[in-house]
């Protein structure tokens, strides 16, 4: 018998009690790069379980990483000893009972399939490229692999695997320190075409070639890159939960069905959209099916777990915002800086924190690439510089979004390191509040 | 453990295997949460266990880590960490190298005044539960928390040159936390601050005097969501030491990280503004600052004998009177700098790649009391209780926000602002340093999450610090 079904004997066996049992076993080969060399190789697994239970109101969770019988044991005599001394949650109400299963599908383990060697020839390879040009690069090139399970006493009885891999290049210029960067994300690694990598890397590289320059704070006409576009709609996704609801910390608190952005911009959460890395299930186990959040500018849906949805009132659903696609526009690319007399691009963000979240405030910097726009062409690179504006204000000023969206892989590198995407286009936005320069690059 | 230690590290003596070291952990974890007055997370993760293997083989690092301590998973750790190296290798312009070091045995065990993994649980739950009864939603108060996060490691440490050592440390971080509400706008004040957590047990939340400081934080909550802003374009400023240790983190700590110098931080965390060029001339601030990493101190939570690649705990002047004197350095890159190294490589667990990380990193007290400095200013603000930050790669344009700040007139506390927001450059700020107050206020600060790397690592970390002014610093930002 595993260790999953002992505990889940040993719980069923106790009386009064409801629980959540999860399982996760997770690997990654992580390979790290710097000035064109490896940095470190790290392989590392990790296998947990965890256990949440409740006695009526009265609840209690536990962790056993690398469990064996005698430390479950110990454990839940502990818990059993603890519950009952515990004060209740009176916003409990039961625990979720979607048992809707996902549709099976064939996951690859792309550690296995994509070994270091490779990876290397790789790096070799885009590095050769970006070295005439006085380029090295930097990055990550990651492979995950995990599978979880989740059981809970309403029936529940769940499993989804992942193997989402993760190609982050930065290429450096050796004196003037401009950088690009170029992204790849997915499970299937026959959808990545070096060459097509290689070209993009090469055409970011060509736009550094002019000098570079400040601007002054103020407010700009701005494209924004797919990746910073994707950042913003995650930082603005906070507030779509029923838990900032509850926390009397959503900006869209009050505004469902109400139109709050232009006509133009959608925003769905779609786990079913083939280019995105997917996810089976929200975090209680409820199947994760796709969510419309934005449609045509109104606010249409929270993320809800089965918690918050008996506390607030509101459906509830399995998304939790890790696979937001923003629907494209009718413009291209060239089209959009073309209508720009004198602005900025702006590929990266970094470092955005809210100032205060209900209002959407944000301040944060540019970073890899930030160019000048003048009479509608690219001219020169642009220091990194700081904005500070609102997330409801970018939006509300988007005035036309390029005709195809593009994935943009991130990393989430808190606890286990996890990877997800989202999908979006480029975007034009006026008066973007850039407040200082940071006078560097 | 210590055979088993030993047993792994000769496994990795093969004759292409120039340094290896070896980790053990086993962690303890516990956090309790309650949400407007309520119970709403107790839970807690007990002696996880973590191996960490790493090699260095043809001048290329490897490594493998596991939360399986068996003897498969040991064997394969082993096997995965070299193989790793010797794949790596063939992607390397310049072999990693450094000098030994003399082997150095060690044992540390830090004891609580008040253990909390042991303390009668109905005592740690009842304090709490007072505390959040006691700012729980009220009048303009909708939403409040008192959390702790306890937290215990028993490290064990052993490298292919002889050293050892073993170690235990406990830190806790208590916090508490209320939102106040006035149609949509929102104002939030917290207790201690942002950098709470401390080398301590259960006996943190005494210290903090939390019970004393639950209605001033309802009142400053209320009273912030009717109070004016900076409108100022410049002011002189008083940092207290909760968000001055935040300050101090982001643009002297991490920009004094030598492994930003050479790149190897840009995929993520960063680069830097400093250069090895800098070292001993470069005007980081004004002479009255004195900043040093400190990982001899036992007060804080960087303290270790050994850090986790042997190299015995040590203080070190970063910036000596204003000027830039060394870095922050592992082992390898103190080599190519020509510096000694500073002991500064940590892991968070023991399956974490070590990297250099701040142990206890302090601004050194100055002189006189916050009452004396804030008497002796004629006009500025007291700024405390962080509630944003955001910091260029380069660590050299940061901007932050506080919860609250105090006017101060003719030297004196005339009211309060709303989410005071100040920005600038990193050399500019720090040379703009006139006052730093003395060692009866200077005090250990600390957080449990300081983001590093990749695969990220969450790092404990202490500062040490005494409230300073700085003058002329810009305060007007258009939100």
């Amino acid at each position: 018998m595993n260790h999953l079904s002992y505990l889940k004997e040993q719980l069923d066996a106790q009386p009064n009690l409801q629980y959540v049992l999860s399982s996760h076993n997770w690997s990654t080969d992580f390979l790290r790069f710097y000035h064109s060399q490896t940095n470190y190789n790290i392989s590392k697994d990790r296998f947990s379980i965890g256990v949440k239970m409740w006695r009526g109101k009265k609840s209690y969770a536990f962790a056993i990483d690398q469990p064996d019988q005698a430390r479950i044991d110990a454990t839940l005599a502990e818990a059993l000893g603890i519950i009952d001394q515990l004060s209740e949650d009176p916003d409990f109400v039961d625990l979720e009972s979607d048992l809707t299963l996902a549709a099976p599908s064939k996951v690859p383990n792309n550690i296995e399939d994509i070994p270091l060697q490779l990876k290397t020839q790789i790096l070799q390879e885009l590095a050769d490229a970006a070295q005439p040009h006085n380029f090295e690069i930097y990055g990550t090139f990651i492979c995950n692999h995990s599978t979880s399970r989740i059981i809970n006493s309403n029936g529940m009885d769940k499993s989804s695997t992942g193997s989402p891999i993760y190609l982050e290049v930065k290429a450096v210029h050796n004196q003037s320190q401009v950088t690009v960067l170029e992204t790849w994300g997915g499970e299937d690694f026959s959808r990545f075409h070096l060459p097509t990598f290689k070209a993009r890397l090469l055409d970011k590289i060509a736009h550094c070639a002019n000098p570079v320059v400040d601007v002054d704070p103020g407010y700009y006409d701005v494209i924004f890159a797919p990746r910073c576009i994707a950042e913003l709609a995650q930082y603005l996704a906070w507030g779509m939960s029923a838990r900032a609801i509850d926390q009397r910390s959503s900006y869209f608190e009050g505004k469902l069905d109400t139109q709050v952005f232009p006509t133009y911009l959608s925003i769905t959460d779609d786990p079913e959209d083939k280019d995105i890395i997917s996810q089976d299930y929200g975090s209680d186990g409820h199947i994760y099916r796709p969510l419309k959040l934005i449609d045509k500018g109104v606010f249409k849906a929270f993320f809800c777990d089965n918690y918050y949805s008996h506390k607030t009132g509101l459906p509830k659903n399995g998304n939790t915002g890790d696979c937001l696609r923003i629907d494209a526009g009718d413009k291209s690319l060239e089209e959009m800086i073309g209508g720009v007399k004198r602005g900025l691009y702006i590929s990266c963000l970094h470092y955005m924190n809210f100032i205060n979240m209900k209002e959407t405030s944000i301040t944060g910097l540019t970073r890899d690439g930030t160019f000048l726009i003048e009479d509608g062409k690219i001219t020169r690179v642009v220091n990194s510089l700081r904005f500070t504006d609102r997330i409801e204000r970018i939006f509300k000023n988007i005035l036309a979004l390029e005709s195809t969206a593009s994935v943009i892989p991130f990393s989430e590198n808190y606890d286990t390191f996890s990877i997800s995407s989202v999908k979006a286009p480029h975007a034009l936005v006026k008066d973007f509040n850039i407040s200082s320069s940071t006078h560097t690059i | 453990m210590k055979a088993l230690i030993k047993d792994i590290l000769n496994k990795t003596n093969l004759p292409d295997v120039t340094f290896a070291d070896v980790r053990i952990t086993l962690t303890d974890q516990e956090s309790i949460w309650f949400m407007n007055g309520f119970l709403r997370g107790f839970g807690s993760s007990l002696g996880s266990p973590a191996l960490g293997i790493r090699v260095l083989v043809n001048g290329c690092w490897g490594f493998a880590g596991s939360s399986d301590l068996g003897a498969a998973s040991i064997d394969k750790a082993v096997h995965t960490a070299i193989s790793n190296a010797r794949s790596g290798s063939r992607f390397m312009q310049e072999a990693v190298s450094f000098p030994a070091l003399p082997a150095t045995q060690a044992e540390y065990h830090f004891q609580p005044k008040i253990d909390p993994f042991k303390m009668d649980k109905a005592e740690k739950l009842d304090y709490l539960q007072k505390l959040a009864k006691a700012i729980q939603p009220q009048g303009k108060i909708v939403y409040s928390t008192v959390s702790a996060q306890f937290y215990r490691q028993e490290k064990y440490y052993a490298n292919s040159e002889g050293s050892y050592s073993h170690c235990t440390y406990y830190n806790t971080l208590p916090q508490m936390n209320v939102l106040s509400a006035d149609g949509n706008q929102t104002q939030s004040r917290t207790w201690p601050g942002d950098m709470s957590a401390g080398r301590a047990g259960f006996e943190l939340f005494y210290q903090h005097d939390f019970e004393a400081n639950t209605q001033r934080i309802i009142k400053e909550a209320t009273d912030l969501l009717d109070a004016p802003v900076i409108t100022e374009e410049k002011a002189d400023i008083i940092i207290g030491g909760g968000h001055l240790a935040l300050q101090i983190h982001e643009s002297v700590g991490h920009a004094t990280e030598a492994d930003r110098i050479f790149g190897m931080e840009i995929s993520y965390a960063g680069k830097t503004f400093v250069k090895p060029e800098m070292l001993g001339k470069f005007q980081y601030g004004s002479p009255l600052v004195n900043i040093y990493s400190d990982s001899s101190d036992p007060r804080g939570m960087g303290y270790h004998p050994l850090d986790d690649e042997g190299v015995p705990g040590r203080k070190v002047d970063i910036i000596k009177d204003g000027i830039l004197v060394d870095q922050q350095t592992s082992r390898h890159i103190a080599h190519m700098l020509g510096l000694e190294p500073s002991s500064n490589m940590k892991g968070s667990f023991a399956d974490d790649f070590p990297l250099v990380r701040m142990t206890n990193f302090c601004l050194a007290p100055g002189s006189g009391t916050l009452e004396e400095l804030i008497a002796s200013t004629e006009h500025g603000y007291l700024l405390d209780f962080t509630k944003t930050w955001s910091i260029d790669d380069n660590r050299n344009n940061f901007q932050f926000t506080t919860e609250i700040g105090y006017r101060i007139d003719d030297g004196k506390i005339t009211g309060i602002v709303k989410e005071p927001t100040y920005f600038g450059i990193t050399k500019d700020f720090w040379n703009a340093c006139d006052a730093v107050c003395g060692k009866e206020d200077w005090e250990y600060y600390g957080t449990f999450h300081c983001g590093k790397g990749e695969p990220g690592q969450a790092m404990l970390l202490s500062h040490g610090t005494a409230p300073a002014r700085f003058k002329q610093i810009n305060v007007s930002v258009n939100i």
